[in-house]
């Protein structure tokens, strides 16, 4: 593997910054002692993709504003000074220019860089975040190669692979950092995803999901505090209330009874004392649940068992053994209309005229046990009820 | 005073208003309580004399229906008296609705609670088909639970019997978002099919825990429900093109129910499909959903007691319980504008708690020495 000035690239996420990076090539990435230190940064992609989203422009951010009066377009020289609305953008040769020089430039069609020449677009230009363009330039070409080299330790059969992976990764690192060798590094690049290209795909995929629980675990977490902190308020105020009312029932009872005041005072404060030791050993139970817990708890704590689905819990009678619908329909002058629907719009809609003869028998036989009314009961109700329900009902159509 | 008046008078006695808890555009409906015994009920005092033709629809809706449907899952209506100019309904007192329940993001659900709601929905919904009503505005809104965690179909203002022949109905009825396609193509002859389509909707938003088809006009209901469900071929619902308000929307694919529901069992998926069937004769009658393998696969429907509750179930009831539906259009966008401006305020929350911590990230970035790296 060759390597130019011997240097192990450096990184920015990790804390020691450039100084440690020069050091010998003997340091190798990793080493298995402090792996888990290391390892940690890499669901990021090494630090560079950011999960949380957590990064800003850099002229932007607030505490900057006084340092950025300083900002001057390096093509027309104008400063926030001039220009209080002053925007550098930073072009992909990692050059600046302010936003009207952009526009005044690239308008037309991609031109080149009036700094180094390199053709441009207008699209291409990019909000800066850091302040030093080498370090801009270095955080979008690793994110750039943390979207295909995001395999990880598990996808190795052991250190050394994983290690020559890294090294391999920095190597390339560099060489876009520094223009080394562009056209080859760039094959190696296109080599290596088009090799890995599955590996990559479930990489990506597990990121996701590792940045979606990590979302929700926070979101939970966040719910919990401010359940607490309800309850906790609650419970205080509850608190108030009852010592309040415990003081005024000791002043009506000094008032009403006629024992001796001490002994009150005394009493009531054992029971508040009481109350107290209560209050705490039931909080002391309610404070052990958590949101996470409560879940488990309410299907657990089934003092009531889950009966088993009953379909109908009413007893559910239409009276249907009184009567059959005819197979061959009715005759029914005032469906008939509608039952001829040369459109097949009533069918569309899903109207069944087999409900309208339904509806009219079944309300019809279930009519036939009430007596009419008549003003004064009647004794002998029986003989004719059932009578009534022994009517052929096939009757009540009229056979058409 | 006559006879009828003295009767009136006797039953205005027996209840009694403790305080309003919520105004609509035709009612004001009160909490109160029965004088001998203490039940707690809800009064819902409607205005007469605004309308020009007299009572409100919904109003004569609701009694007509109400006065004969009793059961568990459906809403009681204990009495009906006048005072002075209003009319005034005596119904069961339930301090929350599903939708309330849905909302509460502090509330987790488990598979067997959402198989028990959905029991008790078709339960009500069984009942009132099998006597020949349809609801015709079912929605989380209208399902209200009881202390007891008993759910009660209510609402039952926009309510009709159906089954009799030749009479056109209305199709402009059932909240947006739960509107089967036959109506929004204006059907006039239908069945108990369109409740069993908002039964469909309302059990994917129990497992989506956001309402399913949220369609912004009559136009965009169709496309979303297409989008989600795939367009209906001739084959998948013979005669479709030939409903009076048919208009070609557009094609979309079927994308398979499970893509959304990843959680959910085969049997839930196979009873959604069932519900969102496009042709209304396929689709799953309320007594044969609850005969559905769904609902005897473990696990076993929750215990109505062991429900989840809201916790904001004790306080006053929102005012939708009393608004009567007059007008299904406004109320759909009224409720669809609310939804996104209040995700967007959460979202500018997320962004300022951002901006503070960025704070710290930069300091830290900053503090590196890179001077003695060249700039390229």
């Amino acid at each position: 593997m060759s390597r130019a000035g011997g240097l192990l690239k450096g990184t920015v996420i990790r804390k020691s910054g450039f100084q440690s990076t020069q050091q010998s090539r003997s340091a190798t990435p990793q080493v298995a002692s402090s792996s888990t230190s290391i390892t940690a940064n890499i669901p990021l992609g090494g630090g560079v993709k950011d999960a949380t989203g957590k990064t800003a422009e850099y002229s932007v951010h607030l505490s900057l504003l006084l340092k950025s009066m300083e900002d001057q377009c390096p093509v027309c020289k104008s400063d926030r000074y001039l220009n209080p609305k002053l925007r550098l953008l930073v072009s992909a040769c990692y050059h600046k220019m302010c936003e009207s020089c952009i526009d005044r430039l690239f308008t037309l069609g991609p031109a080149p860089c009036p700094i180094c020449n390199k053709t441009l677009r207008k699209l291409a230009f990019m909000p800066q975040t850091f302040e030093d363009l080498g370090v801009e330039k270095e955080v979008a070409v690793r994110r750039r190669l943390a979207k295909d080299f995001n395999k990880k330790r598990e996808d190795f059969p052991d250190l050394k692979t994983y290690n020559d992976y890294l090294e391999d990764v920095e190597d390339i690192t560099f060489n876009l950092i520094n223009d080394i060798d562009i056209a080859k590094t760039e094959a190696r690049i296109a080599k290596f995803r088009q090799d890995n290209a599955a590996i990559i795909e479930a990489n990506i995929q597990r990121d996701e999901s590792y940045a979606s629980s990590l979302r929700e675990k926070e979101e939970g977490e966040r719910r919990e505090r401010e359940e607490t902190a309800r309850r906790l308020a609650q419970e205080e105020e509850e608190q108030r209330i009852l010592r309040e009312i415990e003081r005024q029932q000791l002043i009506d009872k000094l008032e009403h009874s006629d024992k001796d005041a001490r002994k009150l005072v005394a009493k009531s404060r054992a029971e508040r004392l009481k109350q107290q030791q209560a209050r705490a050993a039931a909080l002391g139970t309610t404070t052990q649940r958590d949101a996470s817990k409560a879940i488990r708890t309410r299907a657990a704590q089934s003092t009531i068992p889950d009966p088993p689905h009953v379909p109908l819990q009413d007893d559910w009678y239409a009276y249907e053994d009184k009567f059959t619908l005819r197979s061959g329909g009715y005759y029914d002058p005032i469906s008939e209309a509608v039952r001829r629907d040369a459109d097949g719009i009533m069918r569309a809609g899903g109207y069944v005229v087999e409900d309208i003869w339904e509806r009219a028998i079944r309300t019809a036989v279930a009519g036939l046990d009430i007596l009419p009314l008549s003003g004064f009961p009647i004794k002998e109700a029986t003989p004719q009820a059932t009578a009534a329900r022994d009517v052929d009902v096939e009757m009540v159509g009229v056979p058409g | 005073m006559d006879a009828v008046e003295k009767a009136n008078e006797a039953r205005q006695k027996r209840w009694s208003k403790d305080k309003k808890v919520g105004e609509g555009m035709y009612a004001v409906v009160y909490q109160g309580h029965e004088a001998e015994t203490g039940k707690r009920v809800a009064i819902k005092k409607i205005k007469v004399g605004q309308f020009k033709d007299g009572l409100d629809m919904s109003a004569i809706r609701e009694v007509k229906f109400l006065r004969e449907l009793k059961h568990q899952n459906v809403i009681e209506l204990f009495d009906v008296f006048s005072s002075k100019t209003n009319l005034n309904l005596v119904l069961e007192f339930l301090d929350a609705d599903l939708e309330l329940i849905i909302k509460d993001r502090a509330i987790v659900f488990l598979p067997a609670d959402i198989k028990s709601w959905m029991a008790m929905t078709l339960r009500g919904l069984e009942f009132c088909h099998r006597n020949w009503v349809l609801h015709r505005d079912l929605k989380p809104n209208n399902l209200l639970i009881a202390s007891d965690g008993q759910l009660k179909i209510a609402d039952f203002g926009l309510a009709r019997d159906f089954a009799d022949p030749g009479y056109k109905m209305t199709c402009q009825v059932i909240t947006r978002w739960y509107r089967p396609p036959e109506l929004l193509f204006g059907c006039r002859y239908y069945n108990t099919a369109v409740d069993m389509w908002s039964v469909g909707c309302i059990f994917a938003e129990l497992m989506l825990r956001i309402p399913y088809l949220p369609g912004e006009s009559d136009m965009d209901q169709l496309k979303t429900t297409f989008r989600a469900l795939g367009t209906p071929t001739e084959e998948d619902w013979p005669g479709h093109t030939k409903l009076p308000d048919y208009v070609p929307v557009g094609q979309f694919p079927k994308p398979p129910l499970r893509d959304l529901f990843t959680a959910a069992t085969a049997d839930a998926l196979n009873l959604l499909g069932k519900c969102l069937i496009y042709e209304p004769r396929k689709r799953i009658s309320a007594k044969d959903a609850l005969s559905h393998p769904y609902f005897f696969a473990l696990p076993n429907p929750t215990h109505p007691s062991k429900l989840p509750k809201s916790a904001n179930q004790l306080a006053p009831r929102p005012i939708e319980e009393a608004n009567g539906n007059v007008d299904q259009n406004t109320s759909g966008a009224a409720v669809k504008a609310l939804n996104p401006s209040a995700t967007s305020t959460n979202k500018l929350k997320r962004k300022a708690s951002v901006a503070i911590t960025e704070v710290d990230a930069r300091s830290v970035a900053r503090r590196l020495d890179f001077s003695n790296i060249k700039t390229p």
